[in-house]
């Protein structure tokens, strides 16, 4: 393992990202270790937590790394937080399994990455870094109410999750979109900070 | 493009957690295709997740996982990504995402005077289903009800109902409610993109008509 940087979020962040850009430079086998360790654990419950069983759960983190390793050259510090990226790549992954179960064998599921490109524009240009926006959304999240913060969370598990929600948190589903929508208003109010 | 009228935050928090179903996706992509503080939303949601995801607990992996890893970048050479292919569906309606263009095309079908219907079929049974809506200028839509929700993205021309003006770019959300008198406003034909849950429902003589018709 590379040596721990301090327990700090923000250095954390900075440091995958560092590790991401020695895969995609050096092909950097230590700096993918470290990555495995951290992330594919996470994405193994990630893939728990969305209804995938433990064996098919092992081998879509498995998949995910690998995706690291092979994609890292694609991986922009300046447009995209690490732990982000990550992110993208696993949710992905959750969209093809699922679409895999749906779809006749046959076809074509490796289009999932694509309708996420949205390479028709750039982002506004806020001037302000992936890396700050990362930070800053850290922030916010971590002020939000924990009521709020379970909401978002779970709504990153379920499809068309809402009325499941309710049902977990035993509150009603009016309660759960009203949550959401004040989670959305704060992080929302954050971007427009940026503009 | 000047975006006046964007998705509900849910909507777009769904897009970036990967909970949309596809239609529901297709929706919301085409109108980030236009609205620039929509996609820094998304890309916003996008580092929720990263935070959610690094917050989780870890579970252990299967034993020699990352040695199994380890042998299997042994044996990949990295020579490269493979370009994806590209189709030349829908390519003649600007606005449209890009992935679509390998999507089977599909013909305009009239479908109701001054309205013609073009179908974009989904390589996965879908809840929603998708289509583009092209409406000569001055067309006032029948008067319609939907079961389940209704996303339009307006792509080119301009339609105005009692909830405003929509020009390209913008995003109408109709949530099982009635549409009263749309009515197209723009000189040039307006095209839209709709995906739509449930059944949409023709009101008034003519509409049960027309009804066979718009059954897809």
């Amino acid at each position: 393992m590379l040596s721990e940087t301090p327990d700090n979020e923000t250095s954390d962040a900075a440091r995958w990202a560092r590790l991401i850009e020695a895969v995609a430079v050096r092909r950097d086998r230590e700096a993918f270790a470290a990555l495995f360790r951290h992330f594919a654990p996470r994405i193994k419950t990630f893939m728990q937590r969305s209804g995938a069983g433990e064996q098919l759960a092992d081998e879509l983190a498995q998949e995910a790394l690998f995706a690291v390793w092979s994609k890292a050259s694609l991986f922009d510090p300046g447009s995209a937080g690490a732990a982000a990226w990550i992110f993208t790549i696993a949710r992905n992954l959750r969209i093809d399994a699922l679409r895999r179960q749906k779809r006749t064998p046959t076809s074509d599921t490796s289009e999932t990455e694509l309708e996420f490109q949205r390479d028709e524009g750039p982002l506004p240009d806020t001037g302000v870094a992936a890396s700050e926006i990362e930070a800053r959304v850290r922030d916010a999240l971590s002020v939000l109410p924990e009521e709020q913060m379970r909401v978002i969370e779970l709504s990153f598990f379920h499809e068309t999750a809402h009325a499941e929600i309710a049902r977990a948190l035993n509150i009603p589903l009016g309660t759960v979109k009203s949550r959401l929508r004040l989670a959305m208003a704060r992080l929302r109010s954050l971007l427009d900070d940026f503009s | 493009m000047t975006v006046h009228h964007h998705p509900p935050d849910e909507l777009l928090a769904m897009f970036a957690a990967g909970t949309a179903d596809l239609g529901q996706q297709i929706g919301i992509a085409t109108h980030l295709v236009g609205c620039a503080k929509c996609r820094a939303v998304v890309r916003a949601m996008e580092h929720v997740g990263g935070a959610i995801l690094t917050g989780l607990p870890p579970t252990a992996m299967s034993d020699g996982a990352l040695e199994a890893m380890e042998r299997r970048l042994d044996e990949t050479s990295l020579t490269s990504i493979p370009e994806r292919r590209r189709g030349q569906a829908f390519r003649d309606v600007p606005g449209l995402p890009n992935f679509l263009d390998s999507y089977p095309d599909s013909p305009w079908r009239w479908i109701a005077p001054k309205v013609h219907l073009r179908s974009i079929r989904l390589p996965e049974p879908s809840a929603t289903r998708v289509f583009l809506l092209k409406s000569s200028p001055g067309t006032r839509m029948i008067e319609h009800t939907h079961t389940g929700f209704e996303m339009t993205c307006v792509l080119s021309g301009s339609f105005v109902h009692a909830g405003g003006h929509f020009g390209p770019g913008d995003f109408d959300f109709g949530d099982g409610s009635v549409d009263h008198d749309v009515r197209i406003n723009s000189t040039e034909d307006c095209i839209c993109l709709v995906a739509m849950q449930g059944d949409l429902k023709l009101n008034g003589m003519i509409g049960r008509l027309l009804q066979p018709l718009i059954r897809m």
